[in-house]
This record gives C-alpha cells, sequence and structure tokens, in this order.
C-alpha cells in the first residue's frame, strides 16, 4: 500500500518522471508511426495487387494463348472459380492531343485489352473509374465551380464501363489518371484540370507493335480512340502507365485476332497464295481468375491447375484445333500474391527490417528509464533508509520502483500511441503543409513567441536569478531559429508518389504493432528500472540516514 | 525472579572499515534498559552512541559472533528477513535528529507510514490523527514537511515513531537540530510520553538533556559505563 502511494508521489511531484514519459511516449510513437506506415503501405499494394489481377494469373507472354474462351469456360466450370476474364497485355504509344498545335506529347503506356463484362466480374474495375457524375446534390455542393465532374455527361460511368462510346458506338479507351498531365491532385484529394483540359473530351492516337510467332516486329498499327473515362487504381505506377481498350481492339492491333492458318511449306496457289490449313484462334496474353468467397487464391491455383490440364488435353484431343494450346510448362499459373512476389517481397522484408531496427527504441526506453531512475534512487538513498528504519522490506522498496517503471511504461506507451495515432491520421495533411511554404502566420508567431521569452530573459536576467533566465534563453533561441526555419522553407516532397508507388501515404494505425509496441515499452521500462530498484533494495539503512 | 530487561545488549564489538583501516566505534558495550525507563546513552561526538542506538533498533549488525541484543529476553539481533523488520515496525520506534520526513508525504501521511508499511493504513487512522492532534499539530495534517518548523517537523517524527504503539522509543540526538526553546518543548513532550509509561532510550551529547532521563550511561572507548 504504502508501496503504491510512494510511488504515485514520486511520479506526481517532479518533473523527471514527465520526461521520462515523454522519452517513452517519443518512442513508442516513432515505431508506431513508422510500421503503421509500411504496413499500410503493404496492404494497399497487396489489396490493389489483388483488385486489379483478381486471385490468380495464367501467363503465356508475346505469343499468347489460343483458345482462351474453351478455357475460361473450363476455369468458371471449376466450383473453386467465380470468374474468369481474357486480358491481353502489351506495351504501345500514346499520342496525346495536347498541347495545342502539330507537335503532340507522345508517352509510352501499357496496355491492356479486356472484356469489359468479365473483366468487371473478375476485378472490380468499376469501382476505380474516376469521373461520375455527382451521386446527389449535395455532393455537387461540395464541388468546386471549376469541378469538371459538374459537366460530366451522365453516360460516362457506363462509357467507362463498356470502353465504347454510347452515341456513336466506337471503342473507347480508359486510362489511368496520372498518364496524361492534366489532372492536379488537390489537398482535399480531389483532382482539377490543369490548363483546361479534360482527358474525356479528347482523342488520343494508340500506336501497338506487332509481334510474329517468330518473335519478329511487323508493321506497326495505330488507332484513334476516344478517352471515354479515367481510372484511379491508387497504385502510381499502373495509374500513370496503364490505359485499357477494348480486347478485339488490343487483339487485331497486335495480330492476334482469329485469322486463317496457311501452309507454309506447301507449294503456292495459282493466285501466288499459301494453301489454308484451317482457322487460327484469336489469343490473349493473360486469363485472370476471381475465387468464390472463401477459397484462399492457392485452393484456386491449384483448380485453375487442373481446369488447365483438362483444356489442355482437350485440345491436344480434338483434330479440329490444329493450334494446340502451350504445354503446361510453358505458362505460369500463379496466385496474385505470387505473381507480384517481386514487388511484395521487398516491401515485406523491409517493414520487417524496419521492425527490427526500431526495437531498438526499447533499448532506449530501458537506457532511459535506468538513468533516470538511477539518479533518482542516488537522491532518494535518505527516504530508502528512513523507510527501512520503519520496518519497510526490501521487496517494499524494490517494488516501489518497479512500479515506479511499470507506470512510466504503461503512461509512456499509451501517451506514444495516442501521439502516433494523432500523426498517422493526419499524415496526409502534414505531409501537404510540409510540402508547401509555411505560412505567414507561423513564423511570425514563432517570431512574435521569441520576442516575448528574449524579454522573459531579460527580466529574469535582470532579477539575478540563473535557471529561469536560461530556461527562457533557450527558448527564445528554438523558436527564433523555428520562426527562421519556417520563414525559409520553399516546401519538401518527402512522399513522392513516382516512387512510393501510391498518390497518398497510408494513413491507419497498425493496432497490432502498436499493441506490441506498447507492451515492449512496458516490459523494457520495468527491466529498465528493475536495475536502480535494485540497488535501492540494496541500500544500507544505516549509510543512507547518516548522509545528510 | 526478577522480570527480564526490555531491551538488553552484552558485548556489542562494531567496526567499520574506513578505506584500508578498521575502525573500532563499540568494544564490548554492554546496554540495559527495564520496562518503562528512560535512559540517555551520554557521549563525545564519535563515540558510538548512534551506532549502539542502531544496533538496539536492528538497524545494523554487531560484528559477526561479538554481542547480541534482547527484547524482552529473546535473542533479536540474529532476526532475519520480514522478522528484522517486524522488529523495527513494531516493537521500536526511531527518531533522529534531522527528523527524516519524506518531502513528498504530507504530516499525516509521514505519521501513518509506518502503519502503512504494516498494512493498517485506515484502521490506524484514528489513532494517528489523535497523536498528532496531542502534539499540537491537527492545524498541519495536510502540510508538507517544508511547510512547517524544525519543531514541528519533529513533533511529526515522533508522532510516526509512535503510531504503530512501539515498546520502545529509541531517540538520537532529538534536540540536535533545534534551538533551546524547541528542543526544550520538544523534551517536556518525551517527559509527558515517559510518564505515559513509554521506554525511552535517548542519544545525546548534551548532559543537560541527559539529565532529564531516569538513569544516564556513558559511552567511553567504545564501552558503556554507568554515570
Amino acid at each position: 500500500m504504502y508501496a503504491i502511494q510512494l510511488a504515485n508521489r514520486y511520479l506526481t511531484s517532479r518533473i523527471i518522471p514527465l520526461i521520462a514519459v515523454g522519452a517513452v511516449a517519443l518512442c513508442v510513437a516513432l515505431v508506431v508511426i513508422v510500421v503503421s506506415v509500411m504496413s499500410g503501405f503493404l496492404d494497399m499494394l497487396k489489396s490493389s495487387g489483388r483488385t486489379l489481377m483478381g486471385d490468380v494469373v495464367i501467363n503465356y507472354p508475346v505469343r499468347g494463348m489460343p483458345w482462351y474462351d474453351e478455357l475460361v469456360r473450363a476455369i468458371e466450370a471449376e466450383p473453386a472459380a467465380q470468374a474468369a476474364t481474357p486480358l491481353v497485355d502489351t506495351y504501345g504509344l500514346l499520342r496525346m492531343p495536347y498541347p495545342q498545335g502539330a507537335e503532340k506529347e507522345v508517352v509510352t503506356a501499357n496496355v491492356w485489352g479486356i472484356d469489359p463484362a468479365s473483366f468487371e466480374r473478375v476485378t472490380d474495375y468499376s469501382r476505380t473509374l474516376h469521373w461520375r457524375p455527382p451521386a446527389d446534390q449535395a455532393e455537387a455542393d461540395a464541388m468546386g465551380p471549376d469541378d469538371p465532374r459538374r459537366k460530366l455527361s451522365p453516360r460516362i460511368v457506363a462509357d467507362g464501363l463498356a470502353l465504347r462510346r454510347g452515341d456513336t458506338g466506337e471503342p473507347g479507351l480508359v486510362m489511368g489518371l496520372h498518364v496524361s498531365i492534366v489532372n492536379e491532385r488537390q489537398r482535399d484529394g480531389s483532382y482539377r484540370s490543369r490548363y483546361g483540359w479534360f482527358m474525356p473530351d479528347h482523342r488520343v492516337t494508340l500506336t501497338l507493335v506487332p509481334i510474329s510467332a517468330k518473335g519478329t516486329v511487323a508493321e506497326p498499327r495505330e488507332q484513334v480512340f476516344p478517352v471515354v473515362n479515367e481510372f484511379r487504381s491508387a497504385v502510381y505506377q499502373i495509374d500513370k502507365n496503364r490505359v485499357m481498350i477494348p480486347l478485339a481492339e488490343a487483339q487485331r492491333m497486335l495480330r492476334l485476332d482469329e485469322g486463317t492458318l496457311h501452309d507454309m511449306e506447301a507449294p503456292p496457289n495459282a493466285d501466288g497464295s499459301q494453301p489454308v490449313l484451317g482457322r487460327s484462334p484469336a489469343r490473349v496474353h493473360r486469363v485472370l481468375v476471381r475465387a468464390r468467397p472463401g477459397v484462399t487464391p492457392d485452393q484456386l491455383r491449384e483448380a485453375v491447375e487442373t481446369a488447365y490440364a483438362r483444356f489442355e488435353q482437350a485440345c491436344a484431343a480434338d483434330p479440329s484445333k490444329l493450334v494446340k494450346p502451350p504445354l503446361r510448362e510453358m505458362v505460369s499459373i500463379l496466385t496474385w500474391e505470387q505473381h507480384l512476389r517481386d514487388l511484395i517481397g521487398p516491401v515485406e522484408k523491409e517493414r520487417e527490417m524496419m521492425r527490427i531496427l526500431f526495437s531498438i527504441v526499447y533499448l532506449v526506453c530501458a537506457g532511459l528509464v535506468l538513468s533516470i531512475f538511477w539518479a533518482i534512487v542516488q537522491e532518494k538513498s535518505r527516504d530508502i533508509g528512513i523507510l527501512r528504519s520503519i520496518g519497510a522490506s526490501r521487496g517494499g522498496v524494490l517494488w516501489i520502483f518497479l512500479q515506479y517503471g511499470l507506470v512510466i511504461g504503461l503512461v509512456g506507451g499509451v501517451v506514444g500511441i495516442g501521439l502516433g495515432w494523432l500523426v498517422i491520421t493526419n499524415i496526409n495533411a502534414i505531409h501537404q503543409a510540409i510540402g508547401e511554404r509555411a505560412p505567414l502566420w507561423s513564423w511570425t508567431a514563432c517570431f512574435a513567441a521569441s520576442t516575448i521569452a528574449l524579454l522573459m530573459t531579460v527580466r529574469q536576467g535582470l532579477r539575478g536569478v540563473l535557471l529561469p533566465t536560461l530556461l527562457w534563453l533557450v527558448g527564445a533561441i528554438t523558436l527564433g531559429l523555428a520562426g527562421a526555419g519556417l520563414m525559409a522553407h520553399r516546401g519538401t516532397l518527402i512522399w513522392d508518389p513516382a516512387v512510393y508507388y501510391f498518390s497518398t501515404i497510408p494513413d491507419r494505425v497498425d493496432w497490432v504493432t502498436a499493441g506490441i509496441t506498447w507492451l515492449g515499452a512496458v516490459v523494457f521500462s520495468v527491466l529498465g528500472a528493475s536495475v536502480p530498484a535494485a540497488k535501492a533494495a540494496d541500500i544500507d539503512p544505516v549509510r543512507a540516514l547518516r548522509h545528510e | 525472579m526478577s522480570e527480564a530487561p526490555l531491551l538488553q545488549a552484552r558485548d556489542l564489538h562494531k567496526t567499520y572499515r574506513m578505506g584500508r583501516l578498521d575502525v573500532p566505534v563499540l568494544r564490548g558495550a554492554d546496554f540495559t534498559m527495564r520496562k518503562g525507563e528512560w535512559v540517555a546513552i551520554l557521549g563525545s561526538s564519535g563515540s558510538g552512541k548512534s551506532t549502539l542506538m542502531h544496533l538496539l533498533g536492528l538497524l545494523d549488525e554487531p560484528d559477526r559472533g561479538r554481542g547480541g541484543v534482547w527484547f524482552e529476553g529473546q535473542p533479536v539481533a540474529g532476526l532475519r528477513g520480514g522478522a528484522r523488520n517486524h522488529y523495527r515496525n513494531r516493537s521500536v520506534g526511531f527518531v533522529f535528529q534531522f527528523y527524516h520526513l519524506l518531502p513528498e508525504l504530507t504530516v499525516l501521511e509521514n505519521a501513518m507510514l509506518p502503519c502503512r508499511v504494516a498494512g493498517a493504513g485506515r484502521a490506524a487512522a484514528g489513532h494517528v490523527r489523535s497523536l498528532l492532534t496531542a502534539f499540537g499539530l491537527d492545524h498541519r495534517l495536510h502540510h508538507r514537511p517544508r511547510e512547517l518548523s524544525g519543531g514541528e517537523r519533529q513533533r511529526v517524527a515522533i508522532a510516526r515513531a509512535l503510531a504503530n504503539e512501539p515498546r520502545v522509543l529509541l531517540a538520537d540526538e532529538p534536540t540536535g537540530n533545534l534551538d533551546a526553546r524547541t528542543g526544550g518543548e520538544i523534551l517536556d513532550m518525551i517527559t509527558g510520553l515517559h510518564r505515559q509509561g513509554l521506554s525511552i532510550a535517548m542519544v545525546t551529547h548534551d548532559p543537560a538533556v541527559a539529565a532529564r532521563a531516569d538513569r544516564v550511561v556513558q559511552l567511553v572507548d567504545g564501552r558503556v559505563a554507568d554515570r
């Protein structure tokens, strides 16, 4: 009972424990912020990866897989599979409608030819479409007067989903929000058109280079597409590079569409053409598969393996199919996580590395508590002597200081988690503020506060008291330097989306990590307190009482 | 058959090590105190008065195998752990020259501390309050030691020493840090307690203070001699 009372009094009547609590809080906040951002980054990466490509990917690049319709049907017949969609994946050149004049900007783009209906069933593509008319009047009122969403065609979402202009029926193109330079992100996360350009009002010219079965490059093909919408996956690299066009257009431009199969070995016909062997089926580079709810990607992958084997056997046994699908060994069938392993793996390792590196803060906690408590025990040795003289046991004295450490760990941890939560939930606003020039009021306020602190320094100096004079002086210098720093600050881009993939910083606290960090801070604070506590328990009461 | 002494020490030896030197402080000191007696231990500075007091109160231990302490006829010098703490908490009460109050605690909390150590916080609160009231500190219960005068601090220290109603009060120069008038008041208080039956062993270097006791013993060359 007395141990609790004394630990409480030592905590509340002195400034040193508050410094210890502050130090532990800062350590905990540091870990919570860093690991939460890393975890959020990883989660966003994984969630985006899955949204963009379903659960399992069958990949056979360049030449493409024939008879993919039958493969899709075979996969969809598997109970584990919910839907499958064929996809053409290539690179091309995109001629933009800007700037004004003859010289237009040309960018490289990762082109996906998709079948919109089945692609939607596999990837939730519709959710990524960026341009949508306001859902209701309240949403419309919240938009600024220049917001392009105010003047959107009501069919823009339908056109984006169908990859086709509803009014003219011509095939359309949907591009990532950062493929063009015209969309400028605002502080609130919305986008404003730069230079008055709005991509869905314009057409772009896409050039693709077909590659033959022999691996040689054929004559490039180009086609003009109206931009029917833009999408935002939140993965910056994808939003910066990817465009989507209808599957049939992509196949035609890459010569992957259905054609006639000629016998190139036979003597030519009278008209000079080669004899026809049969039909050459259309091809795709990938088939994306989505799992039914409750089915894991690994379970689905096994089902897809089975379906592919069945499909391969069926094609081999069908004499009408002169072109056979690629052998299983030539095709990769991977879960989305395996497919993105090169991307996700290093990030996971980085996060674990961060966890380990930042675990050093536990030692910092222990060291801080140890050194502070050591000083307290030195100072309180007389009190310990008094306690022993009235019958307090060594264990009781030990418990006072262990409790003291426990409370510092508990309180510091809670404050640290609160601080971490505050920073994490506002991290994008903080980042935005760092990225801009400091407002006038911020540095003038610092200078004003610095001036007041300086006047207080002079006042205290005239009174001849050294410590307050020194503290005010330190305050004045700190505030002055902060003001100068803010005045000189021109804005620093810390989180470059081009480097970190995402256009926003993850802003959710990793509560598991926060909990573990809190527990670690408590344990290490108690461990740090245990050495001085043992020293306190060992103090000879006679010596302590003679110390006057 | 005569009653056993309340507190007795026989042939106590205590040597302190000062660097490489062994400095003998007690060289076979004997001490006896009957129940209800007030014994003053007189001696010059450094004569070992406080050391004797610490040994009687089991704050310190005599040199190995050299002498012992008996309380109510029972040997106590060899007590260990909880029994030793219990002796200090219940059987004796210490009063020091420099009061030794805990600055973070109020007057009431300081006086209550032995009761709290004994695990009898609330139950003993009434008794401690009445002690403090009897010592004229009822208006100071929630003050911190730094807000008190020297005399008030020593009265709080005496109240703390008596909180668990010990059999013996061990007072080490209780007036040594006070002016003559305040010291006199404290001695009056101790005299009053003695009249109520409290046994007191008091260390002092002042013969005038020692004169208040029932009996005076003197420490000379590490041994006790009756005066």
